[in-house]
């Protein structure tokens, strides 16, 4: 059978060599920093090749109660502004860890995107909204894998942190295949019998394996290349990880970080993204869930954006330090913002109309906001950003030029970035 | 009084006699002592004022000056001559002192908001002035205000985890009381004057004494709190004692879970000497949400709204024991506020706009992007004994 129609660039391919390959160089990187990084690895960091996080905040976080904040005016909730390390630039009372970083950020106030429910909101925004073409793009994670490869760690390039459940989530991958899929940590916690079960040797494992990579082989013969690779390599990345598991341990997590990062679910997923970034994962997403605040909208993010802001206040903090910020990309966004106009049950619903999200690090400036809302904060009175248009920026920020290159699929050539938008200049570095 | 729920619909059974306008989304309600007032604490940083001595109910000038929300209102305690007689239904649940122990807050509104400000007004004023005003009585939202029986002290709470009081006369801190580590939503003084009640959104609900400063009781209210996933969901939104100083009702809900919020509406009666779970009033489903505003009428049952999911709200009248209320109205969308006339015989509730919600842009109602506001329900009540 020909499957030539897959999208294979020999660039981009993550042979098995590889994988192993990496390891050796992943575990200074995973376990050699606790703490504050020393200069030497700190210049080694900054060889590795460009890294993202992305933080999503599912449900949709208000911007009012965030980064674009309207004190006093009539959606603008009972919070106060605060200034931050940039003069001139102010953002709300419950972030005042990452004000005092504001000076790493680039805010975007501008957004104006298409959707307003989650099920088509959360992919649409995070496979960039491009053009129909009949196909299913990949999500950030995956193209980013895709397109930065997964460096010399020895680890998946595209991690997810989450609340729930883990597991390979190669939906992700979209017409890119399920090898590009997101390698997925419930709870932060390695995937279930991750360790080798004490009952077996290591020739056992050793045997075990001979015999189902000859299974495996006879079953691939007459199946699509692109099941049969994303099988195998999921058996791959198991041995790696079981090589470094000791980034799943807690125990060896410095107190001082656990304490900066709060011991609440997402500060203890932050500082996991924090050890896998430093691990040397091209794209580590963190999932934060619950935002969806329609009702009692000013209580809920009372309670958990500080929570936000103690983790990634922190990481800025930290990625700044450990010379990192240099060469990750860090964002902070959702599906969409969130109303003005307060409903009856004292929340806001969604409004995909004008919201902002925040950025950090590689080819972006930093202390910087792009984009205003009207004085009710209702709409977008500068140039409206959509998805598309950040798309263009992160993959320009990550050395990518979007107007140079393109997916191949199976010959079907694709534009990485909806052709219709453009980066946003004024947060390119 | 008949314990036959008939009986106390016929007696207690209110009746809609005008809806007050208002632009803007209004937080709390509040009748004056003397019973000519009925004031507003709005989403909008003013305090909005009626004239209810007559049928037309104007609205007089807001009062400005604050900041955010204001969301904590309380009046100076009634003059003796305003008081209910002996015998004479309705008043107000906190008694008042003898005469000569009275302070000198008469005539007084207190306000606060969300920014951490702390105003007293002359609200019969037209053109009301602030007499004075703390800038941060508390670091950001003040959540609960209360005046002591004697009128002498306000007590003040907020997302700083303190109580605070304060001389009515003239706005000086008298006293910090710091034992919370959450968020504290509501502060009631007991009506002998001797205790200060706090509760907070974890479900601590602390005993103070107030001579010493010392905590000396907590009554456990945590079926008012969740932890759902990062959101801290729920807390002890209003605390009210009954007349007697014999059972103090805390409520809130008992939540499900966070983000669009949903829990049942429940109220706790302590009894006050044992601090034990008398009853506990759940009232409605998931959707139903909080019990926002409450008050203890003289005859045993508690008046009580509701807000939940939008376009839901009640106003119920239940005793606690009983398992259903002997009044429910659920034609007013999403109850805020509740106030009682001095004189037992009207009230007031603060609700929302029809269609309060919706994802999106408005499409069909031209370019104004409309924002929501609260009508202002104004009933009465039989005048039969």
């Amino acid at each position: 059978m020909n499957f030539e129609y897959l999208c294979r660039p020999l660039e981009h391919r993550m042979s098995r060599r590889q994988w192993l390959g990496g390891v050796a160089g992943a575990a200074v990187g995973a376990l050699g920093l606790g703490g504050l990084a020393q200069p030497a690895v700190a210049q080694e960091l900054k060889k590795k090749h460009r890294q993202v996080l992305f933080i999503w905040l599912d449900g949709g976080i208000s911007q009012l109660e965030s980064w674009d904040p309207k004190p006093n005016t009539q959606f603008g909730g009972p919070f106060r502004a605060i200034p931050t390390s940039v003069p001139g630039i102010h953002i709300s009372e419950l972030l005042p860890k990452t004000a005092r970083q504001m000076h790493h950020l680039a805010l975007v106030r501008s957004l104006c995107t298409k959707d307003n429910s989650h099920s088509a909101g959360v992919a649409r925004i995070q496979r960039g909204d491009p053009k129909n073409r009949g196909v299913t793009y990949p999500y950030f994670g995956s193209a980013v894998a895709k397109l930065l490869g997964p460096g010399d760690s020895g680890l998946p390039p595209y991690v997810w942190v989450k609340p729930g459940s883990g597991g390979f989530v190669y939906q992700d991958a979209g017409f890119l295949g399920p090898r590009y899929g997101a390698v997925a940590f419930g709870d932060g916690k390695p995937p279930e019998n991750l360790l080798l079960n004490p009952a077996l040797t290591e020739a056992d494992d050793e045997a075990r394996n001979a015999l189902r990579m000859k299974l495996d082989r006879r079953y691939a013969e007459r199946r699509r290349k692109e099941w049969t690779e994303a099988n195998s390599y999921v058996f791959d990345m198991a041995a790696q990880l079981r090589k470094q598991a000791r980034l799943f341990d807690p125990s060896t997590l410095p107190p001082r970080d656990v304490e900066r990062y709060g011991t609440h679910e997402f500060g203890r997923h932050m500082l996991l993204a924090r050890r896998l970034l430093e691990a040397g994962v091209t794209f580590v997403k963190v999932n934060s869930y619950g935002w969806d605040t329609h009702g009692d909208n000013f209580n809920g993010h009372l309670s958990m954006v500080p929570k936000v802001d103690q983790a990634f206040a922190a990481m800025i903090e930290d990625l700044k330090d450990r010379g990192m910020l240099d060469n990750v990309l860090v964002i902070m966004m959702s599906e969409f913002g969130r109303t003005p106009r307060i409903n009856g049950h004292v929340g806001r619903d969604h409004w995909p109309e004008a919201w902002s999200l925040v950025m950090a690090g590689c080819g972006l400036k930093r202390g910087v906001v792009v984009g205003k809302t009207n004085e009710r904060g209702t709409h977008v009175t500068t140039e409206e950003h959509d998805i598309g248009h950040m798309f263009h920026t992160w993959f320009q920020a990550l050395g990518i030029n979007p107007k140079e290159h393109s997916y191949d699929n199976g010959g079907q050539p694709l534009p990485i970035a909806h052709e219709d938008c453009h980066a946003v200049t004024e947060l390119l570095a | 009084m008949s314990d036959d729920p008939k009986a106390l619909l016929q007696r207690y059974q209110p009746k809609e006699v005008k809806v007050l306008k208002t632009d803007r989304q209004m937080a709390i309600l509040r009748f004056s002592p003397c019973g000519n007032f009925l004031a507003a604490g709005g989403c909008d940083a003013t305090v909005r004022r009626w004239d209810v001595s007559n049928a037309e109910m104007a609205e007089l000038p807001p009062l400005t000056g604050h900041g955010g929300w204001v969301q904590a209102l309380a009046f100076s305690p009634p003059p003796l001559t305003l008081l209910p007689q002996a015998g004479e239904r309705g008043g107000s649940s906190s008694p008042s002192p003898p005469e000569g122990e009275r302070g000198r807050g008469e005539g007084r509104l207190f306000t606060a908001d969300s920014w951490g400000r702390l105003t007293c007004w002359p609200y019969a004023e037209k053109e009301a002035q602030p007499l004075w005003s703390v800038e941060q009585a508390h670091d950001g939202w003040v959540r609960g205000l209360a005046v002591s029986p004697d009128g002498k002290l306000l007590a003040t709470c907020g997302m700083d985890q303190k109580v605070r009081l304060w001389s009515a006369d003239d706005g000086a801190k008298k006293q910090e009381l710091a034992g919370h580590n959450e968020d504290i939503y509501a502060v009631a003084f007991h009506p002998d004057g001797k205790s200060l009640v706090s509760g907070d959104l974890k479900g601590v609900i602390q005993v103070w004494d107030l001579e010493s400063g010392k905590v000396v009781r907590r009554f456990d209210a945590k079926q008012l709190y969740l932890l759902s996933r990062l959101q801290d969901v729920g807390g002890v939104r209003c605390l009210a004692f009954d007349a007697k100083g014999e059972t103090l009702a805390a409520a809130g809900t008992k939540p499900k879970v966070g983000a669009n919020v949903q829990g049942v509406p429940t109220i706790l009666f302590f009894d006050w000497s044992s601090g034990q779970v008398k009853h506990t009033l759940s009232i409605g489903n998931d959707g139903d949400g909080y019990i926002f505003d409450l008050h203890l009428h003289p005859a045993g049952f508690v008046m009580a709204v509701t807000s939940g999911n939008p376009g839901v709200g009640k106003l119920f009248f239940q005793r606690p024991a009983d398992p259903q209320p002997f009044f429910l109205y659920t034609k007013m969308a999403n109850c805020h506020s509740l106030a009682v006339h001095p004189n037992g015989q009207r009230l007031a509730v603060s609700a929302t706009n029809a269609n309060s919600n919706g994802n999106g842009r408005q499409i069909g109602k031209g370019t104004e992007y409309p924002g929501n506001y609260s009508p202002i329900h104004v009933f009465d009540l039989p005048t039969a004994g």
